[in-house]
C-alpha cells in the first residue's frame, strides 16, 4: 500500500447519519422513498399475514397424524410388507444400502478434504441419525432399525478414514467405489437367489423416497455416456448419424415424460424379443434414462460449442489422434464447464421420478396418495400430507440447487 | 519440378493408412451401426406387431368412441369418433397451455421485477417465492392444490358471490357473454374485429405525428377512443338490424334437485388446481429468467441512458427492455413448451388432456396408432414453439 | 514411403515445399510456395496478417491440410499415409499466439500428456522430461499449477516446454509473443533464443524485429500467400529488394 502523508493526516468524516448503521440500512432497504415505504408497509402486512396463519396452521390447525401413520413407509414404500417380504424381516437391506452410500460420501470427504462434501456427507449422516432419535410415539421403529440408522454416524467416519490409508483417493476410484455401490445397493434391495437373509423382493415392491433416489441416480448416471455419444453424433459431419441422433434428441426433448411412460407399458415390451425379462421397474429406468439422455446431450453439446479451436488444435500438434484429444482434451473440458447444468437436470429428473405413477409404481408421492385413496378417513389430511413432501422434495432440490451453485463459484474462482 | 500430386491421391499408400480412407470408414461404419440398431429397434416392433397379432393401423379413427370426457371445450358427445375426440383432448391441452403460459408469464414477469426491487421485504419475498415453488415436483403442488379444490364445500352449500360467482368443489363459475344468435354475433364479432384494426391504424397515425411534429398526440388514447366508439356504434346498428343485441350474458345459477350450476362458464376444479399449479410452478422459472435477463444488461447502459438525460422510465423502455428480452426471450420459449409438456400431468387431477385422453384410447385402439398420434401432436407443438423462437431471433438480427 | 526427390533442396535440408498451393474454398491462401530450410536453420516469416504466413507453418505440421504441391519434412513427405502424418507430428512441434494450455490440466500434466500417450513414455519418464524442461524455462516450482494460475508469459513458457517434451527436429512458432503485455514479451524471447542457440530448427512467424535480427539466417516476406523475398536479415532490413517489404517494414518500424 502507497503511503500518502497527505490522506492519512486527512481527517474521515462520519457518513451523513442516514447512511449508518440499522438506521441506515433501514433507510435505504426500506425507506428510500414514498413509494418504497409504501411497499414496505404492504408487504411487511402480507409477510406478517402469511407466517401468522402459516405457523398458526403448522402448529395448531394441522393434523400431521397422516404422517406418523405412515413413517418410515414414505422412506421405502411397501419394501418390507407382507407381499414383498414374507416375515417382514427386509427392512435392513435399504438401510444397509444407505450406510453404503454414507460411506461413499464420507469417501468423498475424506478425498476432498473438507468444504462441501464435509458438509454434504455429515449432513447425511446427522439427520439419518436423528431419524433414530424419533420418539416412540411419532414412529414406532424397533431398536435394530434404530441402530442401523445411528450406524450411519460411524459410517461416516469409516469413509472418510478410507482415502487416508488406502489407495482409494483418486476421482478414478471414487467413480469406480461409486458404481460398486450402486451395484451393491441394487443387489441388495433386489436379492439373490439361494442366499440367506436375501430373499428376492419383487421390485415391483420397490418404492417411498428409495425408488424416487434410485431412479433419478440411476438415471444420470447411465445418460451421462449416451448422453456424450449422442452430443458427438450431433456434432459429426456424416450426415445419417447426425440426422438420427437429432431425431432422437428432438423427439424425446419434445415429448413430456409421462406420456413416454406409459406408452412404454405398450412399446418397450415390442421393442424387445418377446422372452426379454422386463418389469415395471426397469421399463421406467430405460425410459427415464432415455428421456434423461436427450436432455444430457444437449448439456454436452453446449460445453463442447463453448470450448475454444485451439484446444483441439494444440492437441492435434501434440501428435495425439483425433479420438484421444476427444477423450483427453475436449470432454473433460466439457462436462466440467456443465456440471452446474447438470446438477440442475439431476434436480429437474428427480423431481420427474414422481411421475412414475403413470405406470403403477409407488414412489414416496404416490405411495401417500394411494394410502389416502384407500383410506378416506384421511381424506381432510391430504393437505398436511403433501406440504410435507413439498418440504421433503424442497429439502433434497434446494440442497441440491446449493451444491450446483457452490460447484459453479468455485470453478468461476479457481481454474479455467 | 517433380510431378504434382493431386488432392486425393495413393501414392502407394496401403487403403489401411490413407488417412481420407480411415475417416470415410469409421463414418460409414459408425452410422451402419446406428442404423443397424434403429432397424433392429423398428423391425422389431414390426415384428411383434405382425406376430402377436396387435391391432395397428389407423382405421379406428373412424369408429365411434364411446366414452366420455370429463370436460370439454369442443363439442364431444360419445358417439362422435376418435379422431373428433382425439381434436378435443388437443383443444383441451392447447386451452391449458395458452392460458397458461399467459398468466405465468405475467406472474413471471412480476415476481421477476420484485426479485430486482431494492424493498428488502418485496425482494425477499420473491426470492422465498422462486426458490420455494422451483424446488417441489409439479404434481406435488398439482395434489395439494386439487386437494384443497376437494376441500371446497360441496355445490349446495358453496361460497356466492354477488349471485354471480360460484366457488364450490364443482369449480368457479362465472357469467359469460353468449351470442344471442349465430348471425347477429358473427357480424359484430367481424365489425368488432374491424374497429381494433382502425384503432391500431389510428395508434400508428398519431405515433407518426408525434415523431413528425414533435408535439404529444396521446396515440393510445385516440386509438383506443377510435376503436371503442366505432364498436359501439357497430353494437347499436347490429342491435337495431336484427332487433336484439347480438351478445347476452348468461349469469350462473344453481339448477334441479342437486344444485348443480347451470349457465355462464364453469371452469371445472381440476382444471382450476391444474392451472393454479403450472401457472405458480412455472412463474417460478420464468421469473428466474427475467431477472437474469434484466441483469444481463450492464450498469453501463443504463449509466450511458442517463447520461443522455433520459429518465428512469425511458432508460428501462428504450434501453434495458430490449436488450433484456435478447437474452430472455429463448428460454422463457423453453419454458412455455415446458408448461405444454408438463400438461400432461393433469390425468392425474381428473382433467383430460391430451395424454390422459390417449391413455384411456390405448384400452379400445391400436397403441402404436396412437402413440404416433400423441407424439405428431407434442412434436407439432414443440415446432410451433421453436418457430415462434426462431422468427424473433430473427428479427432481432435484422 | 520414405523417398525423397532431390532436385530441390541440398541434402541437409530438413523441409522442402515445392509448389505448395492452398485454398479457403475460393480463396487462394497459399500460391506456388516454394523453399527449403536447413537443419538448424532459423527462419522469421514477416508479412502483414492475411498474407498466409501462417497459414504457411501450419500447414507443415497438418494443422491445414494443403491441395496441390509436396512438403517433405525430415526425408518423409506430407501425403494421406497416416504413418507419414502421425511421423511428421512427433518431429515438428508448435507454439500458438494464444498458447493453447489446457486448463483442466496442471502444468506438469500438460507436459507429460504427448510423451505419455502418443510415445507411450512410463510415467516417471515423462515426469522427469517435464522438470527439466521447467528448469530450462525457468519456472521450475510452477509445475503443479493450473495454466490460468500463470502468467501470460509463463503460459507460454509452458506451451514451448511442452511442444519440447516430444522432442520434436523442428520448432513452429505462429506469432508467440502477439496476445502478451509488453514486460512478459522479453521472458518469452529469451527462452526462444536459448532454444535458438541450442540447435533447434525454427521457424517464427513473429512482428518482433529485434528478435529476428539477432536470431534469424533468413528472413521470408509473405504476401497475398506467396513469398515475395527471401534474404539473411542484414540485407532484408537494410536493403530490402521489394517495394511491398520497403512500405511493410516502414510501417513496422515506424
Amino acid at each position: 500500500m502507497s503511503t500518502n502523508v497527505s490522506a492519512e493526516q486527512r481527517i474521515a468524516l462520519p457518513p451523513p447519519r442516514l447512511e449508518r448503521g440499522v438506521l441506515g440500512w433501514l433507510h435505504a432497504n426500506l425507506f428510500s422513498s414514498k413509494f418504497n415505504s409504501g411497499l414496505t408497509v404492504i408487504g411487511g402486512a402480507l409477510v406478517i399475514l402469511v407466517l401468522w396463519f402459516g405457523l398458526k396452521w403448522i402448529f395448531f390447525d394441522a393434523d400431521w397424524e397422516v404422517i406418523t401413520v405412515l413413517g418410515g413407509k414414505l422412506a421405502i414404500g411397501p419394501y418390507n410388507t407382507d407381499a414383498a417380504c414374507p416375515g417382514n424381516d427386509c427392512v435392513w437391506r435399504p438401510q444397509a444400502g444407505l450406510l453404503l452410500v454414507t460411506i461413499l460420501m464420507g469417501m468423498g470427504w475424506g478425498m476432498a478434504g473438507g468444504g462441501l462434501a464435509k458438509r454434504l456427507a455429515l449432513a447425511t449422516a446427522i439427520i439419518a441419525a436423528a431419524f433414530a432419535m424419533l420418539p416412540y410415539s411419532l414412529d414406532k421403529m424397533g431398536w435394530d432399525v434404530r441402530l442401523m440408522l445411528a450406524a450411519n454416524l460411524p459410517a461416516v467416519g469409516l469413509g472418510w478414514l478410507i482415502p487416508k490409508y488406502t489407495p482409494l483417493r483418486t476421482t478414478r476410484w471414487m467413480a469406480v467405489t461409486g458404481v460398486v455401490v450402486f451395484v451393491a445397493v441394487i443387489l441388495l434391495l433386489r436379492g439373490i437367489e439361494g442366499v440367506p437373509g436375501l430373499k428376492p423382493v419383487s421390485v415391483i415392491y420397490w418404492g417411498g423416497m428409495m425408488l424416487n433416489l434410485l431412479l433419478a441416480v440411476g438415471g444420470i448416471a447411465v445418460s451421462l455416456p449416451i448422453g456424450i455419444a449422442l452430443a458427438l453424433g450431433r456434432r459429426s459431419n456424416l450426415p445419417v448419424v447426425k440426422l438420427l441422433c437429432i431425431v432422437f434428441i428432438e423427439v424425446f426433448r419434445g415429448m413430456p415424460l409421462i406420456t413416454l411412460l406409459f406408452m412404454s407399458q405398450v412399446l418397450v415390451p415390442l421393442a424387445f424379443p418377446e422372452n426379454f425379462p422386463l418389469n415395471s421397474l426397469m421399463r421406467a429406468a430405460i425410459v427415464i434414462t432415455l428421456f434423461s439422455s436427450a436432455y444430457m446431450a444437449e448439456n454436452v453439446r453446449g460445453g463442447l460449442q463453448s470450448l475454444h479451436p485451439g484446444q483441439a488444435e494444440g492437441a492435434r500438434a501434440l501428435g495425439l489422434a483425433s479420438w484421444q484429444a476427444t477423450l483427453f482434451i475436449s470432454l473433460p473440458q466439457a462436462i466440467r464447464n456443465v456440471i452446474p447444468a447438470i446438477v440442475g437436470q439431476f434436480i429437474a429428473l428427480f423431481k420427474d421420478t414422481s411421475l412414475v405413477y403413470i405406470i403403477g409404481m409407488l414412489d414416496i408421492v404416490e405411495f401417500g396418495r394411494a394410502f389416502i385413496q384407500g383410506n378416506p378417513e384421511y381424506l381432510p389430511d391430504a393437505k398436511e400430507l403433501f406440504v410435507f413432501l413439498a418440504l421433503v422434495f424442497w429439502i433434497f432440490c434446494y440442497t441440491m440447487s446449493y451444491v450446483s451453485r457452490r460447484i459453479e463459484h468455485n470453478m468461476g474462482v479457481g481454474r479455467r | 519440378m517433380a510431378s504434382v500430386p493431386r488432392r486425393l491421391t495413393y501414392q502407394g499408400i496401403p487403403i489401411w493408412r490413407h488417412v481420407q480412407i480411415i475417416q470415410w470408414t469409421t463414418q460409414i461404419v459408425s452410422g451402419i451401426l446406428v442404423v443397424v440398431l434403429v432397424v433392429w429397434f423398428f423391425g422389431n416392433i414390426a415384428n411383434a406387431v405382425q406376430d402377436r397379432n396387435i391391432p395397428h393401423g389407423f382405421g379406428f379413427l373412424d369408429r365411434e368412441y364411446q366414452t366420455p370426457i370429463g370436460h370439454h371445450f369442443l363439442p364431444y358427445d360419445p358417439s362422435d369418433t376418435f379422431l373428433h375426440a382425439f381434436l378435443v383432448a388437443i383443444t383441451n391441452t392447447l386451452f391449458v397451455s395458452i392460458i397458461g403460459v399467459i398468466l405465468a408469464t405475467i406472474l413471471g414477469i412480476f415476481v421477476g421485477v420484485a426479485r430486482m426491487s431494492n424493498n428488502w421485504i418485496v425482494s425477499k419475498t420473491a426470492l422465498v417465492y422462486v426458490e420455494f415453488f422451483r424446488n417441489v415436483p409439479l404434481l406435488v403442488q398439482l395434489f395439494f392444490w386439487f386437494y384443497i379444490v376437494l376441500a371446497l364445500p360441496q355445490v349446495r352449500e358453496g361460497y356466492v358471490i354477488l349471485n354471480g360467482l360460484f366457488i364450490n368443489n364443482a369449480g368457479i363459475s362465472i357469467p359469460m357473454s353468449v351470442p344471442s344468435s349465430a348471425a347477429a354475433a358473427g357480424i359484430w364479432i367481424v365489425l368488432a374485429l374491424g374497429s381494433v384494426l382502425a384503432g391500431v391504424a389510428a395508434h400508428r397515425w398519431l405515433s407518426w405525428r408525434e415523431i413528425q411534429t414533435g408535439s404529444s398526440s396521446y396515440p393510445l388514447v385516440g386509438g383506443t377512443a377510435v376503436a371503442v366508439v366505432i364498436g359501439a356504434v357497430c353494437w347499436l346498428a347490429v342491435g337495431g338490424g336484427f332487433g336484439e343485441a347480438p351478445l347476452v350474458i348468461s349469469a350462473p345459477a344453481p339448477e334441479g334437485a342437486f344444485g348443480r350450476i347451470a349457465g355462464g362458464f364453469t371452469l371445472p376444479g381440476g382444471l382450476i388446481a391444474l392451472l393454479i399449479g403450472l401457472v405458480i410452478y412455472t412463474s417460478s422459472f420464468i421469473a428466474e429468467i427475467v431477472r437474469a435477463g434484466i441483469q444481463s444488461v450492464g450498469r453501463g447502459q443504463t449509466e450511458a441512458g442517463r447520461a443522455l438525460g433520459l429518465p428512469w422510465s425511458g432508460v428501462l423502455r428504450n434501453v434495458t427492455f430490449p436488450q433484456a428480452l435478447r437474452v430472455i426471450v429463448p428460454p422463457l420459449i423453453s419454458q412455455f413448451l415446458n408448461l405444454t409438456k408438463n400438461s400432461s400431468l393433469a390425468g392425474a387431477i381428473g382433467y383430460s388432456d391430451l395424454t390422459n385422453v390417449a391413455k384411456t384410447m390405448t384400452q379400445t385402439a391400436p397403441a402404436v396408432s396412437i402413440f404416433i398420434l400423441i407424439m405428431a401432436a407434442y412434436l407439432a407443438m414443440s415446432l410451433t414453439y421453436s418457430l415462434i423462437g426462431n422468427l424473433y431471433n430473427r428479427r432481432l438480427r435484422v | 514411403m520414405v523417398t525423397t526427390n532431390d532436385d530441390a533442396g541440398a541434402p541437409d535440408d530438413i523441409i522442402i515445399c515445392r509448389d505448395v498451393n492452398k485454398w479457403f474454398g475460393e480463396f487462394h491462401v497459399l500460391t506456388g510456395v516454394t523453399t527449403s530450410v536447413k537443419r538448424g536453420e532459423k527462419v522469421v516469416v514477416l508479412g502483414p496478417s492475411g498474407s498466409g504466413k501462417s497459414t504457411f507453418i501450419r500447414v507443415i505440421n497438418r494443422l491445414e491440410e494443403h491441395q496441390t504441391g509436396d512438403i517433405i519434412v525430415d526425408g518423409v513427405p506430407m501425403t494421406n499415409d497416416v504413418r507419414n502424418i502421425d511421423a511428421i507430428r512427433r518431429e515438428v512441434g508448435m507454439v500458438f499466439q494464444q498458447f493453447n494450455l489446457f486448463p483442466h490440466l496442471t502444468v506438469r500434466q500438460n507436459i507429460t500428456l504427448g510423451p505419455m500417450k502418443v510415445r507411450k513414455w512410463p510415467r516417471n519418464q515423462a515426469d522427469e522430461i517435464a522438470d527439466e524442461l521447467l528448469e530450462r524455462v525457468g519456472i521450475p516450482e510452477q509445475s503443479e499449477k493450473y495454466p490460468a494460475e500463470l502468467s501470460g508469459g509463463q503460459q507460454q513458457r509452458v506451451a514451448i516446454a511442452r511442444a519440447l517434451a516430444m522432442q520434436p527436429k523442428i520448432m513452429l512458432f505462429d506469432e508467440p509473443t502477439s496476445a502478451l503485455d509488453p514486460e512478459m514479451i522479453k521472458e518469452v524471447l529469451d527462452v526462444m533464443r536459448e532454444l535458438a542457440t541450442s540447435g533447434m530448427t525454427m521457424i517464427v512467424v513473429t512482428h518482433e524485429v529485434g528478435f529476428a535480427r539477432e536470431v534469424a539466417d533468413r528472413m521470408i516476406m509473405f504476401d497475398g500467400g506467396r513469398i515475395i523475398e527471401e534474404a539473411p536479415p542484414v540485407d532484408f532490413f537494410i536493403s530490402p529488394q521489394q517495394e511491398r517489404t520497403k512500405l511493410f517494414l516502414s510501417q513496422i518500424l515506424a
